[in-house]
């Protein structure tokens, strides 16, 4: 559940970046907006989580360190270019729909009817990431470029979001999870590559697992590993997020994220 | 001595509690009150939250609180909040369609309840200004989550319009 949160939560706090600098106003609002939809998801599942632990949802979303967070490395990467930017959003958010379609069976009620709604509110962030990705890869070359760098970055780090759950077994074995993560994923790369070809980005996939480097060779790693500037092992195929195992990008982030939150815990807003 | 309150009572005192986004539109019009149960004093009332991220969520909440603890007879309220059903556009009574029109926000579909039960194309908005179906969106996001940006080619009015979930 917490896990869920946090990658909404750590995206959102990404997209919301964008506000005051995209490159026209509809898409400073339309991604201002997007992080509020995604934050209020996150703080929707800190409240089922805060009903299992105790904790309040501020203290889930604000009062963690670093390396308790679950988010998958994907969410904290900076934004990048707007290519970059686009890409993980419509990577993001398709992954995020094959999830909550899964959770919608849930045997956990209250993820249930939440997977339910939030479902019918993000087909508006599916429907503006479709648009501005079929815009860029019909467009100039060097924007179908960009958008090809940015894809085979993100499609090997998108593997981070299905790295199992901690507990996942039993979270599988009480129904609140009915499709393994790695179940999931599979069918994610199925789903994201047929979308690429469609958009004339056709992909390779390695026959040994989906995990492994898509597109062009290994290009995605060097461009990861030059992204977090440190070269940090963990970081380059986006794993080890679910174990709380971040990239040095994401210190920056939650040292600004929880300021406000770390001068007084407990005061009352 | 005061009488026993009864779900009426408490129903016509949430008419008076408006979304502070949308304040011509009162939470029962907008189809946000799931149940109301009263029994001895105490009364329930189960909320339905129009979108996740609503950031009125919280002042709603306090709202339909303090119109319940005003009904004559109820001494302890219960507010909860619920996805279950999830609220949807369909559940905006006709009255509730007119009052966000009148107010500038184009209704989210067509005239009439219409369910949207699968993931596709955001519906056609009509212009709440000169009544067009010649408009065009502009933007999907607007100041609010709950709003998309049209303009009208009839009445070359810019307009928003309550977005169908």
């Amino acid at each position: 559940m917490t896990a869920l949160g946090d990658d909404e939560l750590i995206l959102g706090h990404r997209h919301a970046e964008w506000t005051g600098f995209a490159p026209h106003i509809e898409e400073d609002v339309a991604f201002s907006s997007i992080a509020q939809d995604e934050i209020g998801h996150a703080a929707a599942y800190y409240s089922i989580a805060s009903s299992l632990t105790g904790l309040t949802r501020d203290a889930l979303a604000l009062g963690r360190s670093v390396g308790e967070y679950r988010h998958a490395v994907l969410c904290e990467r900076p934004n990048s270019d707007w290519a970059y930017t686009i890409t993980r959003q419509w990577l993001y958010d398709r992954a995020d729909c094959l999830r909550l379609t899964a959770l919608e069976e849930s045997a956990h009620d209250d993820l249930r009817h939440l997977a339910t709604k939030i479902r019918r509110e993000e087909r508006y962030h599916l429907i503006h990431a479709d648009m501005w990705m079929e815009r860029i890869a019909h467009g100039p070359i060097e924007g179908r470029t960009k958008l090809t760098q940015a894809a085979t970055t993100v499609l090997s780090a998108t593997a981070g979001l299905f790295e199992p759950f901690e507990r996942e077994a039993d979270a599988i074995g009480e129904g609140w999870l009915t499709v393994p993560s790695e179940e999931l994923g599979r069918r994610f790369v199925g789903e994201a590559v047929d979308a690429l070809d469609g958009l004339g980005l056709p992909a390779e996939v390695t026959p040994d697992g989906w995990r492994a480097e898509f597109v062009a060779s290994s290009s995605g790693d060097l461009i990861a590993t030059d992204r977090s500037g440190s070269g940090e092992a963990s970081a380059p195929a986006g794993l080890g997020g679910r174990s709380g195992r971040h990239s040095p990008d994401f210190s920056a982030l939650w040292a600004d994220m929880t300021r406000t939150y770390r001068a007084d815990p407990e005061a009352t807003w | 001595m005061v009488n026993e309150a009864t779900a009426d009572d408490v129903w016509v005192a949430l008419e008076t509690v408006v979304d502070p986004e949308i304040p011509a539109v009162s939470v029962v019009e907008m189809g946000m009150i799931r149940s109301v149960e009263v029994g001895a004093g105490r009364a329930s009332v189960v909320v339905l939250p129009t979108f996740t991220g609503c950031p009125a969520i919280g002042v709603i909440e306090q709202d339909v609180r303090g119109a319940v603890s005003s009904v004559p007879g109820v001494v302890e309220v219960e507010i909860r909040m619920s996805f279950d059903p999830p609220w949807t556009t369909d559940r905006i009574t006709l009255e509730g369609r007119r009052k966000l029109k009148d107010f500038g926000l184009a209704p989210p579909t067509g005239e009439g309840p219409v369910l949207i039960t699968e993931i596709g194309l955001p519906s056609e908005a009509i212009c709440p200004f000169c009544g067009s179906r010649d408009t065009t969106n502009q933007s999907l996001f607007g100041p609010t989550p709950c709003r998309a940006i049209y303009h009208c080619s009839s009445c070359k009015n810019p307009f928003e319009q309550f977005k169908a979930v």
